[in-house]
């Protein structure tokens, strides 16, 4: 019997031999004086939807003031359900007209984790039919649960966003609800924007 | 002339017997007095794991079995009932209320379901119904664990279940019928019957079940199951010419009914699923001496499913679908035994075809095999096995699957087990040639042999805005799904207690997954099926059971699993798997340890059993326990796996228990509780009704 154990014993540790542990730790590398600022609760209200023609308002936000917009063509992004336009390239329908040198990159990584922006190439401007943010679930910020109608912001997708006067931000939208429950169930009243962003105001692309 | 007229005399007064026992079971007991429990002390011997009979304890791979006696005293009723209760076997629902099953982790799809050694077919949607097959006139169910495909081919990856029927050899009348009351009006009803004329004998068996279903979400307007019946019945016929050959013929028919009823954009549609299975097989035996077996098999089997569902008011078609699938099988085995070794040969042509919904015409799948095994023992010590088994598929890529198994006899309560061995499952039928487009939404859903002219055609007709795969995408065919398993075991046997061990590996490559491979001028996507990805399941398994007294029995088993995804290990390497912090809502890099594995595994499962028998009373009383640990079904946080922040299903245990009595040897009332805590979990696990209560009674004569 005894025998038997230690089978058992070398058995057992061979079995769990193979699931080694390989955890890595991220070094923090948010080392600069940039502060990150969230805006809560950034109503972007539409008509329309599910189906129909979407309409109504953009609600414009300037990324250096960290204030909504509502007159002169100062803004950086604009707003509207769950679209999302940036200051630059060609206007759509119903949409406000870009007047800036706007442009988004979408990135890969943690907030934190993105410390400069990418390379001018990667940069693209809205058209009269695409947009610089792409619409659609998985193919821009966020992703659309069919059964339970729920819109959640994709984890590790931060916009860098090129302002109305060429500057750099980065931003990662947190919630689509009103209030930002931590689990939406699709009922909360919803297109309320909460993101964190940075912004540089020097113009270079170092966050 | 006169010995003539008297022997058709006796079987003509032989049969009228039979019949009168039919409709008055009273009054024909026979003289011979059969104990089911004496079915245990028999040696286990199977014939699953080699396709010849087998001593268990000897064998070089993971087998369990399951018996009669077993099966009687836990008040089973459908296959997966027995089934959930043995050691890292895990019932999945699965689409439209179908239970799989999960084995040393893998999907239903990877386990081969066989009735007497020939495959079921019917799996609509990847796996097979469990609960479609009843367990009565099941003599045995053997369970061969790990890749087995180097026997049986296609499905074979997890392993095989093989329900052995009970096959007929008696010469005097005899049979049993019995009746089963329970919980949400469920009712199980069967009478077996089994008598010889001559060199002719014939086993029949009916079973006919019917429930009521049961709504474990009383706030939405549908039932969790709605009500069924089925009837299963089966007629064997085994001539024996002579010592030497005889000639076994089994027939198997299966209906059933499913209530339909549903809502959609708030009106009511209800009707009918209806289900018809045949199996006809036949088996010819021809052994010219102890150690030449000639086996001719002919098998034909057909699944044919059928919806028609109506709205109340208007009576037009909601759902008019159907599945209806052939397998014609004949297979020609030879075993020949010389001094220590055993070989073993075989081939076969499967004609293998479906005609459903979404299908334009008859998809035809036949393929032709071949395999080989070679059976050395070494002085009851040391035991070879060694098998390779081809398949040449006409409508997907061909495969060549070997095993390798060995065991090693230390001593007499001592041995050890190694096996390897491929196993792959092929494209189904709905990969190879689906042609579905959704008439709401307008995407496309094509097979991967359908899709290059239906492709084309959509070109022509100008509807496709770009490719999204390379030109050359469809010039290979689609591979099979393949895998290689590797377990090792321990066995101790004792007169009074068994335990073993087993370690599994097992690598599944070629998963055959949807993606998108051209885009729609509005929008949509057409799908195709492509062979992507790689997963890995591995664990442990442990069984023991100890004889306390002679009338006490205990059992337990554990298995630990772990079952990931290579390709969602590498993307955490690579940093490009996140989540969300719960209180902050901030993204964050996954770490491997983050990473729990595939949906619906648990890592922890375990069962124990306890048996009692009091011979003075007559009476058998049993408690079995059956826990899982948590386990994920769906990716709640969005970022397509399952990782220790999406929510889980939580661990359960359900308790089981019944007592029989036996009157008279003939007669035998049972009653049980079976799921005694009264478990349910609507979103995780709707298979368990809750506490469920029944009252059984049989006689056998």
């Amino acid at each position: 019997m005894k025998h038997f154990k230690t089978i058992l014993v070398t058995a057992i540790s061979l079995a769990f031999f193979s699931c080694s542990k390989d955890d890595e730790t991220t070094p923090n590398t948010n080392a600069t004086a940039l502060t990150v600022k969230t805006y809560s609760n950034l109503h972007a209200p539409a008509t329309g939807g599910g189906g129909q023609p979407v309409s109504g308002e953009f609600v414009k936000f300037n990324l250096a003031t960290g204030q909504i917009v509502t007159t002169g063509d100062n803004w950086d992004i604009a707003f509207r359900s769950t679209t999302i336009l940036v200051n630059g390239g060609v206007a759509g329908t119903d949409q406000p007209a870009r007047t800036g040198v706007g442009a988004a990159s979408i990135v890969t990584g943690t907030f934190a984790n993105i410390i400069t922006a990418p390379t001018d190439n990667l940069f693209t401007q809205d058209t009269a039919a695409s947009y610089a943010i792409p619409t659609g679930s998985g193919n821009g910020w966020y992703n659309y649960n069919g059964a339970t109608n729920v819109i959640s912001p994709i984890a590790g997708r931060v916009l860098i966003i090129k302002t109305h006067d060429g500057k750099y931000a980065k931003m990662e939208i947190l919630n689509y609800y009103q209030d930002a429950p931590a689990n939406p169930t699709g009922t909360e009243p919803s297109r309320y924007y909460k993101f964190n962003y940075v912004y540089q105001p020097n113009g270079s692309k170092n966050f | 002339m006169p010995k003539y007229f008297y022997l058709v005399l006796i079987n003509i007064m032989k049969y009228i017997r039979f019949l009168l026992i039919l409709v008055v079971i009273k009054g024909f007991a026979q003289n011979e007095k059969k104990d089911t429990i004496q079915a245990a002390v028999i040696k286990e011997v199977v014939v699953t794991a080699t396709r010849t009979e087998r001593q268990l304890s000897s064998l070089p791979l993971p087998v369990q079995l399951i018996t009669k006696a077993q099966i009687k005293q836990t008040g089973a009723l459908k296959l997966n009932d027995i089934l959930e209760e043995q050691t890292g076997l895990i019932i999945v629902p699965d689409f439209g209320g179908v239970l799989g099953i999960q084995m040393q982790g893998l999907d239903a799809q990877y386990t081969l379901i066989l009735i007497d050694g020939v495959p079921l077919v019917g799996r609509s949607a990847g796996s097979l119904d469990l609960s479609r097959v009843t367990i009565n006139n099941i003599k045995q169910i053997e369970i061969v664990k790990g890749a087995s495909s180097s026997l049986y081919g296609s499905e074979a990856l997890g392993g095989v279940i093989n329900i052995i029927t009970e096959s007929p050899q008696n010469k005097k009348l005899n049979g049993e019928v019995n009746s089963r009351l329970g919980s949400f009006l469920t009712s199980d009803n069967n009478l077996n019957i089994g008598f010889g004329i001559k060199k002719l004998n014939i086993n029949a068996a009916i079973n006919s079940f019917s429930t009521d279903g049961y709504d474990l979400d009383k706030t939405d307007n549908e039932k969790t199951v709605l009500p069924f019946r089925n009837l299963t019945s089966q007629l064997q016929l085994d001539y024996k010419f002579s010592d030497k050959i005889n000639l076994l013929v089994s027939n198997r028919y299966f209906n059933q009914n499913n209530d339909v009823e549903t809502i959609v954009n708030n009106k009511n549609a209800s009707g009918i699923t209806k289900t018809n299975e045949y199996n006809s097989h036949s088996r010819f035996f021809y052994n010219p001496n102890d150690n030449l077996s000639f086996t001719g098999e002919f098998y034909a089997t057909q699944y044919y499913i059928k919806d028609d569902v109506r709205f109340n008011d208007t009576n037009t078609i909601l759902y008019n679908d159907f599945f209806k699938e052939n397998l014609l099988r004949p297979e020609i085995r030879t075993s020949f035994k010389k001094r220590n070794t055993t070989y073993t040969s075989g081939f076969g042509y499967s004609f293998n075809n479906l005609e459903r919904t979404y299908f334009e015409q008859k998809a035809l799948n036949n393929s032709y095999y071949g395999f080989l095994q070679y059976d050395y023992n070494l002085k009851e010590k040391f035991n070879i096995l060694a098998g390779l088994r081809y398949d040449k598929n006409l409508a997907y890529t061909s495969v060549l699957s070997p095993k390798l198994a060995l065991n090693y006899q230390f001593s007499k309560q001592f041995s050890i087990q190694g096996s390897v061995g491929y196993g792959f499952k092929a494209p189904d039928l709905r990969q190879l040639f689906f042609n579905f487009e959704n008439a709401g939404v307008g995407y496309i859903v094509l097979g991967y042999n359908v899709a290059p002219n239906r492709l084309a055609e959509l070109q022509s007709q100008g509807r496709i805005q770009n490719s999204l795969v390379a030109s050359n995408f469809f010039d290979k065919p689609l591979n099979p799904e393949t895998s290689v398993g590797y377990n090792f075991g321990i066995k101790h046997n004792r007169e009074k207690t068994k335990s073993s061990i087993n370690i599994f590996y097992n690598k599944v490559k070629n998963l055959i997954d949807t993606r998108a491979i051209a885009r729609l001028t509005n929008g949509q996507n057409i799908f195709s099926y492509s062979n992507i990805g790689s997963v890995f399941t591995q664990g442990l398994e442990f069984n023991s059971s100890i004889k306390i007294t002679k009338n006490i029995e205990i059992s337990s088993g554990y298995q630990y699993l772990i079952a990931k995804d290579n390709d969602v290990i590498q993307d955490i390497k690579d940093k490009k798997v996140f989540a969300r912090d719960p209180i902050t809502s901030q993204s964050f890099e996954l770490k491997q340890s983050d990473y729990f594995g595939l949906f619906n595994r648990s890592k922890h499962t375990a069962n124990f059993k306890y048996f009692l028998k009091i011979p003075n009373w007559k009476l058998y009383h049993n408690f079995r326990a059956t826990f899982r640990s948590k386990y994920g079904l769906f990716d709640t946080n969005n970022n397509a796996i399952l990782d220790n922040y999406d929510e889980f299903a939580k661990e359960y245990v359900i308790f089981d228990s019944s007592i029989t009595k036996k009157i008279k040897e003939k007669f035998e009332i049972q009653v049980g509780m079976d799921n005694i805590l009264n478990f349910t979990d609507t979103q995780n696990a709707s298979n368990y009704a809750g506490r469920v209560m029944y009252c059984k009674v049989q006689y056998h004569f």
